[in-house]
């Protein structure tokens, strides 16, 4: 038996997912303890596979059910779709540990919070890996599926609101993918990804649009793409602060995730990439101008958080190999810095009833620890030196003059600006402004606070030490960009037609 | 005006998606994958009927995805949902109401553990003939359904729901783990395929689909209950 195998993202996040409740039964701290050992176990599954990739420098190919490609499902371990994967399972087990003293109180619903939280993760991974396209909307459904009643899940009626939103626009996204996936499989008569990449050519001119489209609108949905993500700022400032931290640094990366294998492996046609970057343009551009107006802390993450996807979008669509190096770059600090801005945020506005950006007037004197972690996650998303936003955002301005958008480059640094400006609001308001007296700081808990120390840690390393990641990202955009090699590792050397 | 112009829109691109549907040929032989699940479905797997081989084994893990998908809806009800459970006490008015007339009883009596039946005839022979795990869960939930809108004071336990719904999880991917952990893929038959049509044949694939029968049946059910006790609290509400 192999100790560590991609399916086990899968399969063990499920099988602890249905036992939970009866190890509530057993013993009520239980369905705390366990979900922690599966996302300890999740990165030393990452750790062990990602090393075997890197020393062979192959792909992991699993295949289910003891069929080989394209006849069965296979999960695809690059070093691309494993480094997402290794990102979402060590964000997985850093949730875990934030809100390990979440809902002490309730039992049934902190079983319920788990379970979700497992199946996110478990759902996120699965979408990263899988090398079937019908898999891969099966994997989605479980993602949106487990986010609804997170969003929903303080059961007020803004969070139910929030979440019946996400559910109609989820709901159209499902369906645009499923008739993409029609098209595709009438005419070609496989769902396998690299077969629909090798044979997309025989696809008529009219159809392989309408199925690009179909597609992109759906995973546009799912990657927070503008203007189909009117969802995501309602559900990320409604859903419990953890949870925030979930959609930025997994949910997300998965529908990116599903945007680039459309527009990368699947499709390839110069128009995706174009459209690609011009989405990526309004979403940035469209995003952080609204964030700018914000007067609540959460919405004001929320579509910052936006603004980086569409930067994101950006990188991916330049289509160069340094560009792509630098979209991972973002990807990487997206999920930490991220993470840390909701943790940090969500203490910072734990008493206030609107959660409003005045209400944390002089909180840098009340709770000075999550003062300066916030603080210091507004100065790396901005990209200030040393921090690793910093590394990033240099990265994609250089990959774009080395693509002469010297537009795109006045652009990216316009926007930068706007992003100092309204994140600057809220680190002067914490410092400088006087303390208001209205509402009660709420001290983190100690696991709460040990999260953000090393997500902090975290920054600060990259940022001093890029190069310690670096060739990760390089490896990663070669594993994505060569896609006659994805290809040829998947399907059988004897496959038909194969160049 | 405004509604006007997004119907119009709707239609323009309607118009456009249903033309290119309709380019696609009907009945016409593209088939790859499909060629080989028809050949290999009686031939190494014996089993009878090919979309059930097709659902429990070849794309087996969708399955186990969408049984995930099922869970997670009934999790989110009761998640969403959960503090109005409470309300079901005998106090509420709504359940003291008088039962539904003595022929609907006597006939629900009669009829219930026939449609039980039904529903587990299906999903054993969920690999020999139509029907499966899904169809016998979903027919079983009917029954339970019956029995709900029947008798006001019938309830189900939801704990015996937990302990159903659990079991039968583990073992649809507890069966796939095996397989792992006997040498194989995940999910791939590691037992003896026996003769086709024969009701001990098809290896795990008969096993896995009495699992989701039961999942389904006790998912369902948990559902329907969930969801007729906060009909009574509404109700309660508009009352007081």
């Amino acid at each position: 038996m192999v100790v560590a195998n991609p399916i086990l993202y899968v399969a063990l996040p499920l099988l602890v997912a249905f036992l939970l409740p009866l190890f509530g039964k057993i013993h009520k701290e239980l369905i705390r303890v366990v979900p922690g050992l599966l996302f300890m176990f999740l990165i030393f599954n990452t750790v062990v596979l990602f090393s075997e990739v890197t020393s062979t420098g192959k792909p992991i190919i699993t295949q289910i059910a003891g069929w080989a490609p394209p006849i069965g499902i296979n999960l695809v371990f690059s070093a691309f779709s494993g480094f997402i994967a290794g990102i979402i399972s060590i964000m997985g087990l850093l949730v875990w540990v934030y809100s390990y003293k979440f809902k002490k109180v309730e039992f049934d619903n902190s079983l319920k919070y788990f379970v979700l939280i497992m199946l996110v993760t478990a759902g996120s991974i699965g979408v990263v890996l899988t090398g079937d396209i019908f898999n891969l909307f099966v994997f989605l459904e479980i993602v949106a599926l487990s986010s609804y009643p997170l969003v929903a899940f303080y059961r007020g009626r803004d969070g139910a609101e929030a979440s019946f939103k996400y559910l109609i626009v989820g709901a159209f996204a499902s369906i645009a993918i499923l008739l993409g996936i029609v098209l595709i499989y009438s005419q070609l008569g496989t769902l396998n990804m690299a077969e629909i990449s090798l044979r997309i050519g025989e696809m008529p001119e009219k159809i392989k649009i309408t199925a690009f489209i179909l597609l992109f609108l759906g995973f546009g949905i799912e990657a927070e793409m503008f203007p189909l993500n009117g969802w995501a700022p309602d559900a990320y400032s409604q859903a419990p602060g953890p949870v925030g931290a979930v959609f930025a640094s997994m949910t997300a990366k998965a529908g990116i995730y599903t945007i680039i294998r459309l527009v990368f492996t699947l499709f390839d046609i110069d128009a995706g990439y174009q459209l690609l970057l011009g989405m990526g343009i309004i979403t940035l551009v469209v995003s952080e101008g609204i964030a700018l107006r914000q007067e609540k802390l959460k919405r004001m993450l929320a579509f910052s958080s936006l603004g980086q996807m569409g930067l994101l979008m950006i990188a991916f669509g330049i289509n160069t190999k340094a560009a792509v190096v630098a979209g991972m770059f973002i990807l990487f600090n997206h999920a930490v810095i991220k993470s840390l801005l909701f943790f940090s945020g969500s203490y910072l506005v734990y008493n206030s009833e609107n959660k409003n950006i005045k209400d944390l007037f002089g909180f840098g004197k009340k709770l000075p620890l999550t003062a300066f972690l916030f603080g210091l996650g507004a100065f790396a998303i901005v990209g200030l030196p040393p921090l690793s936003g910093f590394w990033a955002k240099l990265s994609l301005l250089m990959a774009s003059a080395d693509s002469n958008l010297i537009a795109l480059i006045a652009l990216i640094l316009i926007v930068s600006v706007v992003e100092i400006v309204y994140y600057f609001r809220v680190v002067n308001g914490l410092y400088f402004k006087k303390y208001t007296g209205e509402f009660e700081p709420h001290k983190p808990s100690w696991n709460a606070s040990l999260v953000m120390l090393i997500l902090a840690a975290v920054i600060v390393t990259v940022g001093l030490y890029p190069d310690l990641i670096y060739n990760y990202f390089v490896n990663a955009a070669d594993a994505l960009m060569d896609k006659a090699n994805y290809i040829q590792n998947v399907l059988p050397s004897n496959f038909v037609g194969l160049n | 005006m405004k509604k006007i112009i997004i119907i119009l829109l709707l239609a323009v691109i309607g118009y456009f998606l249903a033309d290119i549907f309709f380019e696609i040929p009907f009945g016409e032989d593209s088939m790859v994958v499909s060629k080989e699940y028809l050949d290999k479905s009686p031939n190494d797997l014996h089993v009878a009927n090919t979309v059930t081989s097709i659902v429990v084994n070849f794309r087996g893990f969708d399955t186990l995805g969408e049984v995930t998908v099922l869970f997670l809806a009934s999790t989110a009800i009761g998640s969403i949902l959960f503090r109005r459970r409470k309300v079901h006490t005998k106090l509420n008015p709504q359940r003291n109401a008088p039962h539904a007339s003595r022929i609907v009883q006597i006939s629900a009596k009669i009829l219930f553990p026939l449609i039980v039946l039904l529903g587990a005839y299906v999903f054993i022979h969920g690999h020999l003939t139509p029907g499966g795990g899904f169809q016998g869960g979903v027919i079983i939930a009917t029954g339970y359904l019956l029995l709900l809108v029947t008798y006001r004071k019938f309830s189900v336990s939801h704990s015996s729901l937990t302990w159903i719904e659990a079991i039968a999880g583990v073992t649809f991917a507890g069966i796939g783990v095996l397989g792992l952990i006997l040498g194989k893929d995940f999910l791939e038959n590691f037992l003896p395929v026996g003769t086709i049509n024969n009701l001990f044949s098809g290896g795990i694939i008969g096993i896995i689909y009495v699992a989701v029968g039961f999942k389904v049946a006790s998912e369902l059910t948990g559902i329907l209950d969930t969801m007729l006790s906060i009909k009574v609290d509404s109700e309660e509400n508009e009352q007081n």
